[in-house]
């Protein structure tokens, strides 16, 4: 088991070298540099060179990435090129942020979307199961931003019980926030169900046709507690992988939803950083997404093997 | 009855937002059937509102924010930092509502005959926030830190006219020009110029004499300012709070105004502006024509481009009316092939409106001999609504037997790898401080930025002599005729300019429309208050 985790910590550092190797490489090859895009249209030959030595950018491309790549192993993230502010500590707040919406919604969307795919399993092709499928799937079929705005226009100007601009500032108390970031925390439950939803009711259901479920079900023993007992400790593994999925979504994959309500999260600092071609920024971000998906991947494939005995002690 | 009411308010709102005259708001009031003394009374209730209250936190919503952005004025280029710079500095050369320079930190100017030799006046009795007194060498350093070899400031290339600056004594400075200049003050009221104390560079903990001072700054989040008390100018610091957030959003800033969770939000979306107009809790202000100048330029040097009546069949084929009504539901005024507008001193009102006529543009095409199709690249990295334009463009063209290829490129690097090097491309332009600003920097054989390539010396001849001519009759002749050699000859389609719309709370005063900038020269902050 320890091998295992060990294993899975080393390859995982491997993947984030690979990833910010590749995004200095994409950013390299992108047109233009930090120079040029801060000073946009109003850049001369003269104001570029001058940024540029400031900014170390004369000198070759592998150098500043072994640079940066010491820096980072030993915990310095750099400096901003554009504003000169710290990295590591821009970074903090948002990304505090970032989990905070993320948790926020998860801990909406996981027991619900488990339970209901459940209880849709139990009763498949019935009026509940239909009615949970048709709801849910239609929530993903219509795009983030749009839920987003409906929701704004029904419970923020209509009615005024949620506010429109979800800011959060580190004065902030808890309840307060909770009440402020309630509206992306709803989008986002709103998009991620389905998936999950879904996969619990299809594993649920794949494991039902299997031969000791018969033999559980003519032993006497109610639905409920086949489903609960007997199916669902084997049904979840494709579960836990598909919550992982989802949980590193909700991380790294709402930047509209940042947009819209204005949540100073992550995502917007690397929209930002990217169009001003700000490395330091953009690698810290990747930085911080990579190892979100390498470490949510990782937990889901151990909690798979504790789950379920057969994993537990492979022969 | 609720649409006369709802008139009359307007009608007192106006009145106290815009500084109607008494005359004005009389006969507004008399078109809406009030009788002569009641309308008076309004009006000084109106009016009353006039003299600005202390007191409140204002809430602003602004696009144009990153979070890369820095309070260093050598960085700054778009609407959220200028306006807080203007809340945290001062400038040195103000602008009034009309755009004439008015004295500010540098409080009165005088120039020699020749406009090469200038002396300013600094301002005294001024405080900075860290107890320091105004003086010349401030001055000196603040417009230093814009000059010089390894500055990385975009103020560097419009200061670099100055060959000597000096001060003379504590309270004036002495400027000579390489070549006379008679807008040098409008120069020193270019947003970047900000003051702060000599030597200063801890840009994180700004030290300005401006209206407020910064309470807390996380860039692309949020701005606060809290009042510094005692400010020098008056009738201005009013709030006791300023919150600046950055909504880049044009929706969520809308939804914000109308929830009431911010009172004030600049750069309203021309679609859904007039859906918001019927609210009485909310004042929108328009002002027309000083925003981006939208452009379809030709290189005058490329294949094909070189004939002029080809340029004449391209300005001719352009349905400007029908682009902004559709594409800027009418919030724009069609441009006149130069990017002057009409809030400028100098703009050509003789000349006539460039309207849309197929029969000339193809009249135009047949004289140019040339056959084939126009290839036009555009991009929303130009700005939103380039792409759409040229489609209009392209269908208006087609009614003069003309075809031109839209070619879309990426948004990213658009103004690396397409401007100035596409021989017809999609570019904005933003208003600039003078005339002579705008002929030299857009025109000017000497200017890296002429992008229609288009480099006339009798063009420079006649911009050098406007600069120097201190005879108003004069100059405005040698400026209209620029206009006009722009018009006829040069690359460039202009065929828009848009309409600035500001939204505020209606408790919100001191909003009139400003020749520079939205939100009021965006020192809404400083010049505003509440009912």
């Amino acid at each position: 088991m320890l091998r295992l985790i060990m294993t899975r910590v080393f390859l995982g550092c491997v993947t984030l070298f690979a990833v910010t190797l590749l995004i200095f490489a994409a950013t390299e090859i992108l047109p233009g540099d930090v120079a040029s895009a801060v000073l946009g249209q109003g850049a001369t030959p003269e104001t570029l060179a001058a940024f540029r030595i400031e900014l170390g950018l004369d000198r070759p491309a592998y150098v500043r990435y072994l640079e940066w790549l010491t820096n980072a192993l030993q915990g310095d993230l750099g400096i901003a090129m554009t504003n000169k502010r710290e990295v590591l500590a821009t970074i903090t707040p948002r990304l505090y942020n970032t989990l905070f919406l993320a948790g926020y919604a998860a801990a909406i969307a996981v027991p619900i979307a488990i339970i209901l795919g459940i209880i849709a399993a139990i009763n498949e092709g019935k009026w509940i199961d239909r009615a949970a499928n048709i709801l849910t799937l239609g929530a993903i079929s219509v795009p983030e931003f749009f839920i987003a705005y409906i929701l704004i226009l029904v419970f923020a100007t209509n009615l005024g019980w949620f506010p429109s601009l979800s800011t959060v500032y580190g004065d902030m108390g808890f309840w307060q926030k909770i009440h402020v970031v309630a509206l992306p925390a709803l989008t986002l439950t709103m998009l991620v169900m389905a998936h999950m939803l879904r996969m619990t009711r299809a594993s649920v259901l794949a494991i039902m046709s299997q031969p000791y479920i018969e033999m559980a079900f003519l032993k006497g023993l109610p639905r409920r507690r086949v489903i609960l007992r007997h199916a669902l400790p084997n049904a979840a593994a494709p579960i836990i992988s598909v919550v992982a999925l989802n949980l590193a979504y909700l991380i790294v994959g709402v930047v509209v939803i940042e947009v819209v309500f204005v949540y100073p999260g992550v995502g917007q600092y690397m929209v930002d950083g990217v169009s001003k071609r700000d490395l330091p920024v953009i690698q810290a971000c990747a930085l911080v997404f990579g190892g979100a998906f390498v470490l949510l991947n990782t937990i889901a494939d151990i909690l798979a093997i504790l789950v379920n005995p057969r994993l537990r002690h492979p022969r | 009855m609720e649409d006369f009411s709802k008139k009359l308010k307007d009608a007192e709102r106006l009145a106290a937002r815009s500084g109607v005259s008494r005359r004005d708001f009389m006969q507004l009031a008399m078109m809406t059937g009030l009788s002569v003394s009641a309308a008076g009374a309004m009006f000084s209730k109106a009016e009353a509102a006039e003299t600005p209250k202390k007191g409140g936190t204002l809430r602003m919503g602004m696009e144009g924010g990153s979070a890369t952005d820095s309070l260093d004025p050598r960085t700054y280029a778009d609407s959220v930092m200028i306006a807080a710079s203007l809340a945290v500095y001062d400038s040195m050369v103000e602008f009034d509502n009309a755009g004439n320079p008015t004295g500010a930190l540098l409080e009165s100017w005088e120039a020699k005959p020749g406009a090469v030799e200038w002396i300013f006046n600094v301002r005294q009795g001024i405080k900075f926030s860290n107890g320091k007194t105004l003086d010349a060498d401030d001055i000196l350093y603040s417009i230093g830190i814009h000059r010089g070899e390894d500055t990385k400031s975009p103020a560097k290339g419009i200061l670099a006219q100055i060959a000597d600056i000096k001060a003379i004594t504590p309270s004036q400075i002495s400027v000579t020009l390489s070549s006379g200049n008679a807008d040098f003050p409008v120069i020193l009221g270019d947003y970047h110029l900000v003051v702060v104390p000599n030597g200063f560079t801890d840009w994180e903990n700004p030290v300005g004499t401006g209206a407020y001072k910064l309470a807390s700054f996380e860039p692309g989040v949020r701005l606060v300012f809290e009042n510094r008390g005692d400010y020098w100018m008056a009738g201005r610091a009013n709030f006791d709070r300023v919150e600046l957030l950055n909504i880049q959003d044009v929706a969520a800033r809308t939804a914000a105004l109308q929830s009431g969770q911010v009172d004030a939000v600049n750069r309203l979306d021309a679609r859904t502006v007039d859906l918001m107009k019927g609210n009485n809790a909310l004042s929108i202000v328009r002002t027309k024509g000083t925003g981006n100048r939208f452009c379809f330029v030709s290189r005058v040097t490329s294949p094909g481009f070189e004939n002029k009546d080809l340029r004449l069949a391209l300005k001719w084929g352009i349905d400007r009316e029908k682009i902004i009504d559709s594409v800027y539901s009418g919030y724009a005024v069609p441009g006149n092939d130069h990017t002057l507008d009409a809030f400028n001193p100098y703009y050509n009102t003789e000349m006539p409106q460039r309207a849309y006529d197929p029969d000339k543009a193809a009249y135009h095409f047949k004289k140019s001999g040339l056959s084939g199709e126009i290839t036009l690249s555009t991009s929303e990295g130009a700005w939103g609504s380039a792409v759409d334009c040229a489609q209009l463009y392209q269908e208006s063209m087609s009614k003069a037997g003309i075809t031109l290829n839209v070619k879309k490129e990426s948004a990213d690097g658009y103004w690396d790898n397409v401007w100035l090097k596409e021989p017809f491309c999609a570019v904005y332009w933003g208003r600039r401080l003078s005339a002579d600003q705008t002929f030299t920097q857009v025109y000017g054989s000497g200017s890296d930025w002429n992008d229609s390539d288009w480099r006339v010396p009798a063009f420079d001849k006649l911009v050098e002599a406007a600069r120097v001519e201190l005879d108003e009759t004069k100059r405005k002749e040698q400026y209209f005729e620029c206009q006009e050699m722009i018009a006829e000859d040069g690359g460039m389609v202009c065929f828009a300019i848009t309409d600035y719309l500001d939204g505020y709370s209606s408790k919100v005063m001191g909003v009139q429309p400003h020749a520079r900038y939205d939100m009021n020269d965006n020192r809404i902050a400083s010049k505003g208050w509440f009912a």
